[in-house]
This record gives C-alpha cells, sequence and structure tokens, in this order.
C-alpha cells in the first residue's frame, strides 16, 4: 500500500500550498463571470437558457482552456517535488517501486486537478441560483447536464492534461516543462484546433488535435444546434467528442507509458536528455577532463593581477550590454521557444494562404495585406498570435528569476552592478529575442510571398510594422511582466496575475471599461493603405504608445527601486531598500515619467473628450434610447420626402475637413397635410444656417441639439413641396476613443450623406436591437426585422427617397472628387479644382463622396458613360472590371429593363475589404478588391462576376425595386444580384465557368450549420440571402425554364421598381413565380419558398451492361427523403413524389471539364430506395440522382457515383 | 566618532527574522586586516552576520563601517571592493567556467578586455581550472565548484572578502589548499571567514570571535586565549558509564571517545585531582569553554549562576 501511501502524502503537500485554492478560485471566478457577464446577457435575448446544456459544455470547455495557462503547477510539482527540494537523495533510494511512486505522484495529481475542475460546476451553480438572475432566463435543474459535462468534458481534460504535464515534467525532471506542456495544450486547443477548423476540408482534424475539445464545444453552439436543441440536448458522448476522448486518452496513456519505462530513479546530471546522451556517447573514451593535481595550486603564491575597475556610465553600458546578450542566449538556447517558433511560422503557412484567398481566387500577397494576418493587436486575443504575449510572461519569469533558480543570486546580488543595469540588460535580453521572432514572421511573410509568386518586397513596411508598431506592443507588454514579476516575488502567483492582467487588457471592454487611457498599453490601431499610407491612424496610434511608454517608464523605476537583489524579501524592508534607492537620476526619471503621463495623457483627454465627443457604449446605448423614446412616433407619422437636393462640396484634403451647403426640396407625397418636420444632425458635425423656406418654429429638445423637430406655421399640405437649406462645416479635430475619423484624408476621402449630412425623418436603424437592453431600458419589443406580413412596414420609405441630385464638389487640384450624376462641367479656380455632377434620374437617397488622386479609365456603352476611379498600380483587374460592367449592363438590359442612368462608376477608396457595395449608379470598393488574382481568368474570372453583381443591384435594391424594409428583402437584393449576375457569367464565360462558381458557393453547405432556418420567403441571413436564395432560383430556372423565371423578374420590377410604396416583399415576387410555374411544380416551388426544405438524395450504387443492340442499360438504386425543418428546428419527414434529375454521363469530352451528358431526364421520386433503369447509347462512366445539384441537398457528394460495368 | 583607521567596524547590530528567531543581539566587531575566524555553531547567525556584511541583508539597528564607507547605505560603493563566497551556491549548468569569470568579471567593472583576459587567466590558473576552463559548470564536483567560487570572489582585487563555510564540502586536502588561498590574501585585505570548525581558524586566523545564538561570547586573538586557559583544562578516560557521575560533579567542557574509551575535558581553576591529569589546551578547548560559558564575555554573568 506503498501507493496508497504516496498519493495520501502528495495529496496533503499539494492541498497545502496557497496556489492549488488560487486555481479554484480562478475557476469559480472565471466561470462565474462567463456565465454573468456573456451568457446571462444571451439569454435576456431570447437566444438561450442561461443553463442550457451546451451553454454549460462551452463554459467548462473555455475554463479548461483557461486552466491550461494557469494549473500546469500541480502536475509539475507532483513531478518534481523530490529533485526541486533535492529530496531526491532520500526518497529515490527508498525500496519503493517505480509504479508506485509515479502512479502515487500522479494519482495525487490528477485527483487534486479534478478537485479544481469542480469549481466549473460550481461557478457556473452560483451564477445561475446564487445571483438573483430572473427566473425567465434560467432553464429547468438537471443534473444531468452538469455531470455530463463534468464527466465528458472536465475530467477527462484534467485527466488528458495532468498526464502530459506530469509526464514532460517528470522526464525534464523540470516543473517548468509541465508549465510548457499547458501552453503547447493551450496552443493546440486554442489556437491550432480553430484554426484547422476554419478551413473546411481540415476541420475534422481540428476536432482531433484539440485536448480540450474546446472547438467541438463552440461548433455546437454558435452552428450545429437548433434552437430546440440549444436549449435541450445534454451532450453526449458520441461523434467528434467521442472520438476526441479516444483519440487523446490514448496519446495520454502513451506519455505515461513513456514515463513510466524512460524515468529512472537516478541523480540529475548535467545532459541527462536524451540527445545530449547520444552526443556524450561519442566522446566517452576521451579521459575524464580533471585537473592532473587537484586543488588549489599550494606552491605559488596568490598573485591576482591588479586590475582597474571603472564604475562610471560606459562601465555601466558594458555591463547593461553584457547581461542583455546573456539574457538572450539564454532564451535563444532554451529549446521552448524554438518549439514555438517553428510552431508559429507553421500556423503562418497554414492560415494565411487560407486567408489570401476569396472564394477561391488567390489574393496578390501584399505586404500591407500579409501584415494583417502577422500581426494583432495586444488587444485582440483572438488571433494566434496569442502565443507571443504567453511566451513573453513566461521567458520574463525565466529571467527575473535566472539567478535565484541557479542559485547564484548571493555572488550577483554582491557585484558592484546597479539595479537598472540587471533590470535594463535582461529587458534588452527580451527585446533581442523579440526582434529575432519578428525577423522569422518577417522572413515567413517574405517566403509566402516567394511562394506565392509575388517579388515586391516592401522591405521598409515590413520593418515599420514589425519593428516599429508590433515590437512595442510586446514591449510594453514584457515591461508590464516584469514588473509584476519583480513586484510579487513569487513565479507562479506572479504569472497567474499577470494572466489576469493580459485579460484585463483584452477584455476590458466587456468589463465596460473601454476609455483607452485605462487600457495598459492600448491604442486606437491602425490601418495601411496604398492610396493612403497610414494616414492619420498612425499619428494617434503614436500618441497613446507615448502615453503608455511613459507609463511604462514609471513602471520600470518601480521594478529598479523594488528589483530584489538581497535576501530580504519582507515588505517593510524591500519598501526601505526602494526609499533608499529613490535617489539622483531615479528621481528625474520619474519626473520624466509622471510628466510625460500627465502632460500626454492631458493632450490625450483633450482630444478625446473636448475637442471629441467622447461616446461610451452606454452613452451610445443612452442616447439610441433617447433618440428612440423621444422621436419614435414619427417612425409612422407621414413625413416629407426629399425629392431634390442640390450640394455645394469643398473637400479640403489637406485640411482633412470639408464644407458643404445645400438645399433639400421637400414634398408631401402623402395623402395629410405634415406639420412637423424631424430633421437630424450628424453628432459631433457642426451643422448651422438651418433655414426653412416657410415659417417653423424649432421645438427645443432637451440634451439632444443634434435631433431637431420644426413645427410648420402653415401645415404641407399633400402635394405641396418645400426647401430646407444648410450648411455643414466638418474638421477631423484630432481624434476621439476610438481613434482619427476617416472621413476626409489626405489621399482617398470618403463620406456618404449619412456620415455628414442631415436627415429628415425618423432613423430606423439608431434603434437598439438588443432584446435585453430594449426591455432594460424599458424599450417596447421590436423585431430585428418587421414581419413581412406587416403591411405598415412596406410604407415606410427610411432611406429609399428618390431624389433628383446635383452637386458642385471642389476640391484639391491634384485630386479628382466624384459625386452620383454625370459630370456637367469641371474647371479650375484659386488651386482648387470643380466638378460639377448633375443626375438625369432621381437616385435613391443614399450617395457618397470621393476625392482621391485618381486614375481614371473609362469606356461607352451605349450612351452610359462606364468609368472605373482607381489607385494608379491597381490595375490588375480593369478589364475584367469593364468588361464586368458593359456585358452586365448590356444583359439586364435586354433581360430586365433600361438602365435609368447615364453614368456607371466604380470607385476605390481605402480599407482592406475585397468586396464591393453599390449605390445608385456608383459602385465603391475597398483595396482588397484590387488584390484578387485570378490565375486564369477565362476560366473563372471572378472580379468579373463581382461587377456583374454589384452592376445588378442597379436593377436590384440599389436604383430599382427598392424591397420594403420587412423579412425577405434580402431575397430581392442579393439573391437577385447573385442569380441574375451568375447568368452574365454564364453569358460571357459558358455553363463551365458557372459550374466552377457554384462549386465554390455550394462548399458553404458544408460548413456545419443548424437546420433550423425561417422560409427563403422570410430570409434573414447572409446565408440564405446569398446562397440558398439564388440556389432556389436556379433550381427554378432549370425546372421551368430561364426565361420564364427572368420574366418573372422583369414583371416584379415593371410592377413595383418606381421605388413608391407601398414598397414589394418576397410576397409579390412568390406571386409573379407562382403565375409562370406550371401546377405540376408548384410543390417545388413551395418547398423552395414557402418551407425550409432539406432534400437527402443518395445514390447507393450504379450498374450498367451492354445490350444486344450496342445500348446500355443503367441501374440506378437511389434513395430519397425529404424533410421540412422550421426554424426552431422540428424536423418533419413528408412523403415525396417530386420530380428529381436522374442523369447518366460518360467522360468529358477531350477539352471539357464537364461529364457529357448521355441521359438527364426528371423523374418522379418518392420517398426511400427505388431503382431506376434506362438505357443510354454510350458507356456510361457515372450516374446518380440530381446530379446537378438542384435541389438544397447537405451532402452533395454522394448524389451520382461512378458506374460499375457488368458483363 | 570612532576613529575606524582600520578594517571593518561592526556597532550594535541586531537582527531578527520575521518569524521571531533572533538571529543577531547587539553585534559589536572590529576587524582588522588580515584573517579573521567566525566561529559558532550552526545556527549562531554568523551566515546572517555575513550577508549583511555582503550587503545582502539589513540589520534592524546598528551600524557598518569599512575604511570610509557606510555599509549599510552605501551598498554600491562597498560592492566595488567586496569579494563574497556565499555558504551556499550555484552555478549555470550550461555555462563554462571561462565565460561565467569572463561575465563576472565585466560585472564587478573590469571593462577593459585585455585586462579582463589577464585576471580570468590568472584567476583560473590560481585556483588550478586552467584545464577545466571550457568544461560546463554543471559537470564540476563540489571542491570545483568552491573554487570556482572563490575565483570569482577574488575578481577586482576585493579589499573586503567574506567567505561563508567554504571548508565544508572540501576535502582534506583541498580544504589546506584552500584555506593557504584564504591566507595570502588576508594579508593586503580584510577576509572575513566563517566557520563550525576550530581547526579553520587555529590555523589561520590572527583574530577570531565566537559567536552563539546571536551573541558575540568572545572576541580575541587565539594564541592568547589559548594561552589564557593553559592549566585550566583537564582530562581523564573514562568508562562510559561513569559520565553521568562525572559530569554532575565537574564542569564538563567535551566529551570524546578516543579508542573505545571516554576522554572528559573538564574546566577547574584548580586541579580537580580524582586521577584527571593536564591537557593539552587548544583552541577547541577555548571554543567549548567558552560555549560552557566558562571563559569570554558571558563567563562572568554564567559563574555567578552556577555558583
Amino acid at each position: 500500500m506503498k501507493l496508497l501511501h504516496i498519493f495520501r502524502f502528495e495529496f496533503r503537500c499539494q492541498l497545502r500550498t496557497a496556489s492549488v485554492w488560487l486555481y479554484f478560485l480562478v475557476l469559480l471566478a472565471s466561470s462565474f463571470m462567463v456565465i454573468t457577464m456573456n451568457y446571462a446577457d444571451d439569454a435576456r435575448d431570447g437566444y438561450i437558457l442561461v443553463n442550457a446544456p451546451v451553454v454549460i459544455g462551452v463554459v467548462t470547455v473555455l475554463s479548461c482552456v483557461l486552466w491550461l495557462l494557469v494549473g500546469s503547477s500541480v502536475a509539475g510539482h507532483a513531478a518534481t517535488r523530490d529533485v526541486q527540494t533535492r529530496m531526491h537523495p532520500l526518497t529515490y533510494t527508498a525500496p519503493v517501486s517505480k509504479a508506485e511512486y509515479l502512479g502515487g505522484r500522479f494519482l495525487a495529481a490528477f485527483v487534486i486537478n479534478a478537485v479544481i475542475m469542480l469549481a466549473i460546476p460550481a461557478g457556473i451553480l452560483i451564477a445561475v441560483y446564487l445571483n438573483e438572475l430572473e427566473p425567465a432566463i434560467i432553464g429547468p435543474f438537471r443534473s444531468a447536464t452538469y455531470l455530463a459535462s463534468y464527466f465528458f468534458i472536465a475530467l477527462p481534460n484534467a485527466f488528458f492534461a495532468t498526464a502530459i504535464q506530469f509526464s514532460m515534467a517528470a522526464l525534464k525532471r523540470s516543473a517548468m516543462a509541465s508549465f510548457l506542456a499547458g501552453g503547447l495544450l493551450f496552443f493546440l486547443a486554442y489556437i491550432l484546433g480553430s484554426a484547422l477548423n476554419q478551413s473546411t476540408q481540415s476541420s475534422g482534424y481540428g476536432n482531433l488535435v484539440d485536448p480540450m475539445s474546446f472547438s467541438i464545444m463552440l461548433n455546437k453552439l454558435t452552428i450545429e444546434f437548433t434552437p430546440v436543441q440549444l436549449n435541450s440536448a445534454v451532450i453526449s458522448l458520441k461523434g467528434p467528442l467521442l472520438w476526441n476522448r479516444l483519440f487523446w486518452f490514448c496519446i495520454s496513456f502513451i506519455a505515461l507509458g513513456c514515463t513510466y519505462s524512460r524515468f529512472r530513479f537516478a541523480h540529475p546530471t548535467a545532459g541527462s536528455s536524451w540527445w545530449k546522451r547520444r552526443k556524450v556517447k561519442r566522446k566517452i573514451h576521451h579521459p575524464a577532463l580533471l585537473p592532473v593535481s587537484i586543488g588549489i595550486v599550494e606552491t605559488t603564491r596568490v598573485t591576482v593581477p591588479t586590475v582597474r575597475q571603472r564604475f562610471g556610465f560606459a562601465a555601466q553600458a558594458k555591463q547593461t550590454l553584457t547581461i542583455a546578450i546573456v539574457s538572450f542566449k539564454q532564451l535563444a538556447k532554451s529549446r521552448v521557444g524554438i518549439f514555438f517558433l517553428a510552431f508559429i511560422a507553421l500556423l503562418v503557412f497554414v492560415i494565411v494562404p487560407l486567408k489570401t484567398d476569396f472564394l477561391g481566387v488567390p489574393m496578390i500577397p501584399r505586404t500591407n495585406h500579409l501584415l494583417t494576418f502577422l500581426t494583432a493587436p495586444l488587444t485582440n486575443a483572438q488571433t494566434p498570435w496569442i502565443i507571443i504575449p504567453l511566451l513573453v510572461m513566461f521567458y520574463v519569469g525565466e529571467l527575473v528569476w535566472r539567478e535565484r533558480d541557479a542559485g547564484m543570486s548571493e555572488i550577483t546580488g554582491a557585484a558592484p552592478v546597479q539595479e537598472w543595469v540587471l533590470f535594463t540588460g535582461k529587458f534588452l535580453g527580451l527585446t533581442f529575442t523579440l526582434m529575432v521572432w519578428l525577423t522569422l514572421l518577417m522572413m515567413t511573410g517574405i517566403l509566402i510571398q516567394l511562394n506565392l509568386g509575388y517579388n515586391h518586397f516592401e522591405i521598409g513596411q515590413y520593418l515599420q510594422t514589425l519593428f516599429g508598431i508590433q515590437l512595442i506592443d510586446y514591449l510594453l507588454f514584457a515591461l508590464l511582466a516584469f514588473v509584476v514579476h519583480v513586484l510579487v516575488n513569487q513565479k507562479y502567483i506572479a504569472q497567474l496575475l499577470i494572466l489576469i492582467a493580459f485579460g484585463y487588457i483584452t477584455f476590458a471592454p466587456t468589463l465596460g471599461i473601454e476609455n483607452k487611457l485605462l487600457i495598459y498599453g492600448s491604442d486606437t490601431g491602425w490601418s495601411f493603405s496604398d492610396i493612403n499610407g497610414f494616414g492619420p491612424s498612425l499619428q494617434t496610434w503614436l500618441w497613446f504608445k507615448l502615453y503608455w511608454v511613459a507609463w511604462a517608464l514609471l513602471l520600470a523605476v518601480l521594478a529598479n527601486l523594488l528589483w530584489v537583489r538581497s535576501k530580504e524579501s519582507g515588505f517593510k524592508s524591500r519598501l526601505q531598500l526602494a526609499m533608499a534607492r529613490f535617489k539622483g537620476l531615479t528621481i528625474w526619471t520619474t519626473i520624466l515619467a509622471v510628466s510625460l503621463i500627465i502632460s500626454v495623457g492631458g493632450f490625450i483627454f483633450y482630444n478625446t473628450h473636448v475637442l471629441n465627443e467622447y461616446d461610451s457604449t452606454s452613452e451610445r446605448i443612452a442616447k439610441s434610447v433617447d433618440y428612440e423614446k423621444q422621436f419614435i412616433r414619427f417612425e409612422h407619422l407621414p413625413q416629407a420626402t426629399v425629392v431634390g437636393t442640390k450640394l455645394w462640396v469643398n473637400i479640403y484634403p489637406k485640411q482633412t475637413k470639408a464644407t458643404i451647403t445645400g438645399t433639400y426640396q421637400l414634398v408631401n407625397n402623402s395623402a395629410v397635410p405634415i406639420d412637423s418636420i424631424l430633421l437630424s444632425t450628424v453628432s459631433g458635425v457642426s451643422t448651422h444656417r438651418i433655414v426653412f423656406d416657410r415659417q417653423a418654429k424649432l421645438l427645443t429638445s432637451r440634451n439632444n441639439a443634434a435631433d431637431m423637430v420644426y413645427v410648420l406655421a402653415n401645415a404641407l399640405q399633400p402635394g405641396d413641396s418645400m426647401h430646407i437649406n444648410f450648411s455643414v462645416d466638418f474638421a477631423q479635430r484630432g481624434f476621439s476613443n476610438s481613434g482619427a475619423g476617416s472621413y476626409v484624408l489626405a489621399n482617398g476621402t470618403y463620406f456618404t450623406n449619412r456620415h455628414l449630412l442631415p436627415v429628415v425623418g425618423f432613423q430606423a436603424y439608431r434603434c437598439i436591437s438588443d432584446v435585453s437592453l430594449r426591455k432594460k431600458h424599458g424599450l417596447a419589443p421590436r423585431p430585428l426585422m418587421p414581419s413581412l406580413y406587416n403591411v405598415e412596414a412596406r410604407y415606410n420609405l427610411y432611406q429609399a427617397d428618390q431624389t433628383n441630385f446635383e452637386a458642385i464638389v471642389s476640391t484639391d487640384a491634384d485630386q479628382v472628387a466624384v459625386a452620383p450624376g454625370r459630370l456637367q462641367r469641371t474647371w479650375a479656380k484659386d488651386g482648387r479644382r470643380y466638378f460639377h455632377y448633375v443626375t438625369n434620374a432621381p437616385i435613391p437617397n443614399q450617395y457618397a463622396f470621393f476625392s482621391a488622386k485618381y486614375a481614371v479609365h473609362e469606356v461607352k456603352w451605349n450612351n452610359v458613360t462606364v468609368q472605373v476611379f482607381h489607385q494608379r498600380d491597381h490595375r490588375a483587374n480593369l478589364k475584367s472590371m469593364l468588361d464586368g460592367a458593359r456585358s452586365a449592363l448590356a444583359y439586364y438590359t435586354k433581360q430586365f429593363g433600361p438602365y435609368p442612368y447615364d453614368v456607371f462608376r466604380l470607385v476605390e477608396h481605402p480599407g482592406y475589404g475585397s468586396g464591393m457595395h453599390a449605390e445608385a449608379t456608383t459602385i465603391d470598393f475597398e483595396e482588397g478588391f484590387s488584390l484578387l488574382n485570378p490565375i486564369d481568368k477565362d476560366a473563372y474570372d471572378l472580379p468579373f462576376y463581382i461587377v456583374a453583381h454589384e452592376t445588378a443591384h442597379q436593377w436590384w435594391g440599389a436604383a430599382q425595386l427598392l424591397p420594403a424594409r420587412v423579412e425577405g428583402a434580402f431575397v430581392l437584393t442579393e439573391a437577385f444580384a447573385v442569380y441574375t449576375g451568375m447568368q452574365v457569367l454564364e453569358e460571357k464565360y459558358g455553363n463551365e465557368c458557372l459550374q466552377r462558381y457554384l462549386t465554390q458557393i455550394r462548399k458553404t453547405y458544408e460548413i456545419p450549420r443548424t437546420k433550423a432556418a425561417v422560409p427563403l420567403l422570410r430570409a434573414s441571413d447572409q446565408y440564405q440571402g446569398y446562397r440558398k436564395g439564388p440556389f432556389a432560383l436556379y433550381a427554378l430556372s432549370k425546372y421551368i425554364n430561364k426565361e420564364r423565371v427572368n420574366g418573372a423578374l422583369k414583371q416584379l420590377l415593371a410592377k413595383h421598381g418606381s421605388g413608391k410604396p407601398p414598397l414589394p416583399t418576397t410576397l409579390d415576387l412568390y406571386r409573379e413565380l407562382k403565375a409562370i410555374t406550371p401546377d405540376t411544380l408548384q410543390y417545388l416551388l413551395h418547398d423552395l419558398f414557402e418551407v425550409n426544405t432539406y432534400w437527402d438524395l443518395k445514390t447507393d450504387n450504379v450498374t450498367a451492361q451492354p445490350t444486344k443492340d450496342g445500348n446500355w442499360q443503367v441501374t440506378l438504386r437511389v434513395q430519397a427523403r425529404k424533410d421540412i425543418i422550421d426554424e426552431m428546428g422540428n424536423e418533419t419527414r413528408v412523403p415525396m413524389s417530386d420530380w428529381i434529375e436522374i442523369g447518366v454521363f460518360s467522360a468529358p469530352e477531350k477539352g471539357k471539364e464537364l461529364d457529357k451528358v448521355l441521359y438527364l431526364q426528371k423523374h418522379r421520386i418518392r420517398t426511400g430506395q427505388q431503382t431506376i433503369t434506362l438505357t443510354v447509347p454510350n458507356k456510361p462512366t457515372r450516374a446518380g440522382i440530381d446530379p446537378n445539384n438542384l435541389l438544397i441537398d447537405l451532402k452533395v457528394n454522394d448524389n451520382s457515383k461512378i458506374v460499375k460495368l457488368e458483363n | 566618532m570612532e576613529n575606524h583607521k582600520f578594517g571593518l567596524s561592526i556597532r550594535n547590530v541586531s537582527k531578527t527574522y520575521a518569524n521571531g528567531v533572533r538571529a543577531l543581539n547587539n553585534v559589536t566587531l572590529d576587524i582588522p586586516n588580515g584573517m579573521y575566524g567566525l566561529l559558532g555553531p550552526n545556527g549562531a547567525g554568523k551566515s546572517t552576520l555575513m550577508r549583511i556584511l555582503a550587503t545582502l541583508q539589513d540589520p534592524d539597528n546598528g551600524s557598518i563601517q569599512l575604511d570610509n564607507l557606510d555599509v549599510l547605505h552605501q551598498k554600491n560603493e562597498v560592492r566595488k571592493t567586496l569579494g563574497y563566497l556565499p555558504q551556499e551556491f550555484g552555478v549555470y549548468p550550461k555555462v563554462s567556467a571561462e565565460n561565467l569569470l569572463y561575465h563576472f568579471a565585466i560585472l564587478k567593472g573590469i571593462t577593459n578586455r585585455g585586462e579582463r583576459k589577464v585576471i580570468v587567466e590568472a584567476l583560473l590558473r590560481q585556483t588550478n581550472l586552467w584545464d577545466v576552463r571550457r568544461q560546463k559548470l554543471g559537470g564540476y564536483s563540489g571542491g570545483m565548484r568552491q573554487r570556482f567560487g572563490v575565483a570569482v570572489a577574488l575578481l577586482g582585487n576585493p579589499k573586503l572578502m567574506i567567505v561563508d563555510e567554504p571548508t565544508a564540502g572540501l576535502d582534506p586536502a583541498e580544504r589546506v589548499r584552500f584555506l593557504n588561498l584564504l591566507s595570502e590574501l588576508g594579508e593586503n585585505s580584510a577576509v572575513i571567514l566563517s566557520t563550525h570548525i576550530v581547526e579553520d581558524v587555529s590555523e589561520l586566523c590572527t583574530k577570531m570571535a565566537i559567536i552563539r545564538k546571536g551573541q558575540i561570547l568572545l572576541e580575541a586573538e587565539p594564541l592568547r586565549a589559548v594561552n589564557e586557559l593553559k592549566g585550566k583544562i583537564w582530562r581523564r578516560m573514562i568508562e562510559k558509564n561513569a559520565l553521568t557521575n562525572i559530569e554532575q560533579r565537574y564542569a564538563v567542557i567535551t566529551t570524546k571517545l578516543l579508542a573505545g574509551q571516554t576522554v572528559v575535558h573538564i574546566y577547574s581553576e584548580q586541579d580537580p585531582g580524582n586521577g584527571f591529569e593536564h591537557a593539552e589546551t587548544d583552541l577547541e578547548d577555548v571554543y567549548f569553554c567558552t560555549m560552557a560559558g566558562h571563559y569570554g564575555n558571558a563567563s562572568a554573568k554564567q559563574q555567578e549562576v552556577t555558583s
């Protein structure tokens, strides 16, 4: 029973250490906080119950991942207690077997960790039941939930982690090895698992490599579970979770077995590691390197040569450098760093190619684009680079404790070295290490670029970003870590505290702390664009960094004052020592730091609170609540609509300011007189000289100067019109807490009317949508989107007023200014250029202004001028863009009706986005689009398609057919644009190219997602708008025919394209589609649009045999079924009697990509298995049911099979 | 103000640890140039005093003066002339002796490259580590490591050498050589050697102090102290079972085993008779007499109590 005794002894030892209880508390607090601060809010939104099984599962894995970083010392100490305390000569020689010794220690560590894990359910229970949560968000208590998440997740996790940490520590004989094992597991769980899961191909591996089953649980919550399952399904041990557990059980047992066989009751000697032993073996025949005579030579007299000692500044600098180099070597030699670095480099290779691919099209790996993946601000814990601060934390611990760990602290402490020399030296050593890492990152980036055939390396930009921006972030954090280590003077507790500090830095906004003056190391971010460089973001960044560097300086002083070099660790004596050290240069440094903090902090405060409005989230919410409460009455009150807009816009790029004078012409389009006008100006932008052309009285509103109600002395009668004049002065004054605004830039100005100009009427987008927030502030419930059946909403125009537009825009002489409408005239005056734009037809009341040093490319299509305004060197996709625009204009005009305007523009502006955005007459796009780099444009010209898609919006959603803002609006805009864009692609490049695009976007099927959804008619999310909607229309076009479906769309446009209320909804579309659908296919229309249908079609096997007359008889055994799933996830199997394509194919003809069709006919297919026999003229290779994937089927690959030939 | 023309002067230094242990109690010592032995049993407060002198600890009160330096408040100045060999120390196992010594040379302010080379080589030769200078310190034996410590302590011609129980881990031959090295150092600087081994002091030191429970029991020159005790120490061989009886009757200072019999030393100013004979007095007798309270600062007080 020695094992039991060893177990008990170790168990008691552990229970006596404070850290074990601290870990328990940390997990208790973290699970409590995640529930109360995150899931309670989600529950109030009605999204999920706060104690839903999956929530408990997710909180469990989250806490486990955190615990990996925190709690490694349990296994580490259990494995190395004897070596660390140098008790091993006593214990190793005791008559105890290896199994008893290791087994007892391991079990004790495991049981302790299992006990610590109990903190998770405890924290959850406290959060749910002792926290006065409202009963409505709490589901019934089910013990099975807690048992399952403890026994299927937490306990196995504890076992895996303990086994691996224990093994590493026991074999390396160092408790730190356990810490590193924890780091490695964290890396696998939090970083690699999620990274692999981001790519659809490797998601299986992601689930497997993650020892904490972190991504498995998160997937269940975010995409896999239906709403019903979310609240009811208990976590069960099957599927990926089971495999994951089994896999890691195997790994853990292998690790433990390895430890058992490799562990020796032997004195730890230097170089006891495996590869060192190998090296030594080769040298072993050399005589031992012992001196000939032992001891101090007695014959020679002690004559130590006299040397000069120098202690001036130069000597101190030399000492600093020496310590820096030694520290750097120490870090560089530790294999941990190299190991993680290799992993990081590998990770970059895994991630970046995924991210530089947009819908199957590679992007030019331009340095600034690549750098967005290679860097991450300290405040972002969502990227793999979180590993760097964690490594920094670990390394700082090693550096601070180096002398003491080696037992050399007394000798070093008595050496004539100043504290600041020791501190600065070590800090510099870490700096060198970080620089090496960043160099490695840079080289990785360059390798990726080389690999992708890009050789225009902007080394300067690499250096600027990595060594200018990123390094400072890491150094600030490193300094904080130094100070905490010095201050706390307890390695593990310091590490825990640093972790908490890091948590605060990353999650401060969640905790309600947003002021960046209060979040260590934070800044307002930076961005880089080819058009405008760093723009104003860099300057703001620098101010914030200067502020934090000043704090860091103060922290460094603190670290120096409290630096431990003696045996004195009591608080009082350290304080006394600090007082004694506080003199000379230290005082001056302190004064400098404090005055910098005050002056720079004051300057930042002046910018963020005085020059600009400081808007915390709570203030913003309060403003929105106030706005809604005051003005909601206008939402359904008839309001005057803008029918004419005349603007004089002066853009001053260098001064980053703009002045605008304008006139709105308003008309009463309703049937009742309008007596008051709600006019909202943009807060923070000076709007003045608001003049009505008739008598109007301004109702002053309390604490809200931006929103004004004017009561007209004489009401505006139906059909009557009036004018409002106004002036707007916009100047970017300094920066705010969220950074410097980016409307007017030195190059690349882009702003819309919503950004700067006053608007008339109630702005629904300003209402809060969060359910719990609405409840909290006493606002009436308001659905995210009004119901499809809300008739009143169809009369609400929002921004859909149709206005005539005219603008004179001026800018610097070397820039081009762009606004909607045909350019009437351009002229220069007083060193400025003027552009006069007028639209030939009304546009919806949404428009943008641009000004930059554009290169302009222009072609004509019929009477329409097609122009691309682009950054000079962004020319790669020019031809595709112009082709796309012209082909699309021609095709849509033919199919759906004329293009209403005489200009069509594509305008680039700064930003990383790779998509485009359409407004009437104008498509704007960010620089990411210019990076698209199709390898073979004829095969798959994505830029062409994107332009065709956006051009389609000129018919659907941006200029014509403006849908009512109700459910399903997505279908009338995006689904139409995708579907009609596909037709242009097919028209230009043929069916094969279209199929390539379809295959790309069909991949979104493969991402596991809940099947629960509203029917397409009420489409509410991107997936339905961009994927399911177009697929439904495409299926219809294949079942009915393309021209008739287009005809229905044309009809819809003709009836509802005017922009006059009532605005169209999917119900109008459905009516048109019904009209063109034959009776036999009405069921299909219903399945596609009215309910949420999933088909499950599968070919079991296909055989073929030649017939006597030279034909082939093909026999297919297929299975089919159809389910209707409601939005809560309730599935109903419905009987099928559907027309579904059966196809038989032979190998593609030469030069073709698609299989040659031998047979393609619709058959009536019922539910279940059935056999179909048919005859084809040639030898078939492949056959199946719905081979073109027209119907919504999650498994697209099993629809057809290779034909088995029989004789 | 006293005149500190020589070495180190320690005045009324006391130190109590947080756990209540009184490590030093009003210690006052004058330590001139030369070898100075600090003798005491384990736990007497020797290491505490040594660490205070080495600027690594602060006393609760008292003052220490080294020549014109205030040791407690001018730590950095003191460190410039300090050589310290702690009782226990480790090494960076993966660094070679030469490299580490080089490193410490820089830390000690020897920034001239040439001089540094010279002194590092000289010290490695002196401590007989030259042949193994490239070997990793992790592979060093206890004695080699101790000699390496000496080499570090000797860097930069220290005026004050503090050597805390240096002979503990050394074999007899190495111990002798080590002490030789120290004695030569004592010729031009103050060397303070703390030990619980009486021979270390008797062989080397011109002055010594005996410390117990934080108090200085004796401050003396070893030879003079031995002389003063001459004639007052008596010895007798006895059977083991007679010891209790003897202990009750006489002031026993040591009992030792010699060839299976017990040798008893007692302190007595007159001839005790009863088979006792004069013992050859040595420093060990001084030490144990002092510890037993028959000799030194505390003896007067002690005698009052016993008589």
